[in-house]
């Protein structure tokens, strides 16, 4: 919020990673040292788990020249979600199925940052929302009785929101408007078409993450998954530009 | 509400592209919204005029077709504050022709959003947009009444992080 959050910008994951602060008691020393470690974290999970580099430790997995015994214990961690997620989806979000090998990228984003988040929270900051590149998780106030609120943005233009929802925990939304067509269906082994915009709420951002690359892969099928999932609900916009949620969203406008 | 069906809606939340726009001051507190001629009347490569086109409007968006009226603005009055002044971002792809957007903000807000240039690619995207601009309108204001503080969206790159709305967003907080 104007005047009470303090902002940083992270260039890191190949997006930026913006943070606002609402230090409390937390001296501006102390809040600017959690901010640092936060994003020294993000870093390291970049330096693991990128697919771009060749050389990383999951690169390294993806082509079969390192089992997971000798990845950082991370990477275990991930792949334990990535399952949940799989299983949680129906098989819409499955790093299994991908061309090139393993691939937890669609959940990675949304665990690194949902840890970024835990760092601040444990340093004892009052309150604060990490958004990584259009995923976000939150935790606290913004301002007295306020919720911390997010637009979602309008799938054809940037400067344009479909909606805002209040954040109760995490948002992470997919689409291939930014960065083309880099979603593959799980099940047709081909790059997935028919959804403008896909966006799942919940409590932790690394599972809302891999959920919201199912939705925006299954689409309506994965939809329905999604709601069933307890504290996980999911907002649709189709390639018609129609939209349907799965109920229980808090949509402000 | 399970499996509610929502309306197409847009709201429009602003853009200051970059900041690479053109900083015109305004006396006033707060400009509304333009109305004047609707920018796709212009055709193709259409202008809405220089940027300190405005003009008063009362319940701009009207037919816009949305079911929802709790996500209709609620307010058009000026911004709160003083001291409003008008950024022009540039000129930005939107996939279906071209877009520029202004931005005024008020104590420290945004308090409106008008499209200052807009070009569109085909018959389609013309329907898109002939669709959404007039909604954008409506919305506008609730960017006005409802200040956000972040945008959820598909992973942006690092250029791509200077046109979005979070950018504007963590500038406008910084």
């Amino acid at each position: 919020m104007p005047g009470q959050a303090a902002t940083h910008a992270e260039h890191v994951m190949g997006t930026v990673v913006s943070f606002a602060v609402v230090p409390g008691g937390l001296a501006a020393t102390e809040t600017r040292a959690a901010v640092e470690t936060a994003c020294a974290g993000l870093h390291r999970a970049d330096t693991v788990f990128s697919t771009w580099d060749a050389g990383s430790p999951v690169s390294r997995l993806r082509r079969g020249e390192a089992t997971l015994g000798t990845m950082p214990p991370e990477v275990a961690e991930v792949l334990d979600l990535c399952e949940l997620a799989r299983t949680a989806s129906h098989g819409w979000f499955d790093p299994w199925a991908m061309p090139g090998g393993i691939d937890p990228t669609g959940l990675v984003k949304g665990w690194a940052v949902e840890r970024a988040a835990d760092v601040l929270r444990r340093a004892g900051v009052a309150a604060a929302l990490v958004n990584g590149g259009g995923d976000l998780t939150a935790f606290g106030s913004p301002g007295p009785g306020q919720p911390w609120l997010a637009g979602i943005r309008h799938p054809w233009r940037a400067d344009a929101l479909a909606c805002i929802v209040e954040v109760r925990s995490a948002v992470a939304t997919s689409a291939t408007y930014e960065r083309g067509g880099h979603l593959i269906d799980p099940f047709a082994g081909r790059p997935a078409v028919g959804v403008a915009s896909a966006t799942v709420t919940g409590p932790s951002l690394a599972m809302a993450d891999a959920l919201a690359t199912a939705l925006a892969v299954g689409g309506d099928d994965a939809l329905a998954a999604i709601g069933g999932i307890e504290g996980y609900e999911g907002y649709l916009i189709r390639a018609d530009g129609s939209e349907a949620d799965s109920g229980d969203i808090r949509f402000v406008k | 509400m399970k499996g509610m069906k929502r309306a197409p809606a847009l709201v429009a939340a602003g853009a200051i592209t970059g900041f690479t726009g053109i900083l015109i001051a305004h006396a006033g507190a707060g400009v509304p919204l333009a109305a004047g001629s609707h920018p796709l009347a212009a055709g193709p490569n259409g202008s809405a005029g220089p940027a300190t086109s405005a003009t008063p409007t009362a319940g701009s968006g009207s037919g816009s077709g949305k079911s929802n009226p709790a996500r209709r603005h609620k307010s058009s009055g000026p911004a709160p504050g003083g001291g409003a002044h008008s950024v022009v971002g540039s000129t930005v792809n939107f996939g279906y022709g071209t877009i520029a957007v202004r931005v005024t903000v008020a104590g420290g807000r945004i308090a409106s959003v008008s499209v200052a240039r807009l070009s569109t690619l085909e018959p389609t995207s013309q329907q898109i947009s002939s669709q959404a601009i007039p909604v954008l309108r409506s919305e506008v204001l609730a960017a006005q009444s409802v200040s956000i503080n972040a945008v959820s969206g598909a992973t942006y790159t690092s250029e791509g992080y200077a046109r979005s709305v979070q950018a504007a967003l963590d500038a406008l907080h910084a």
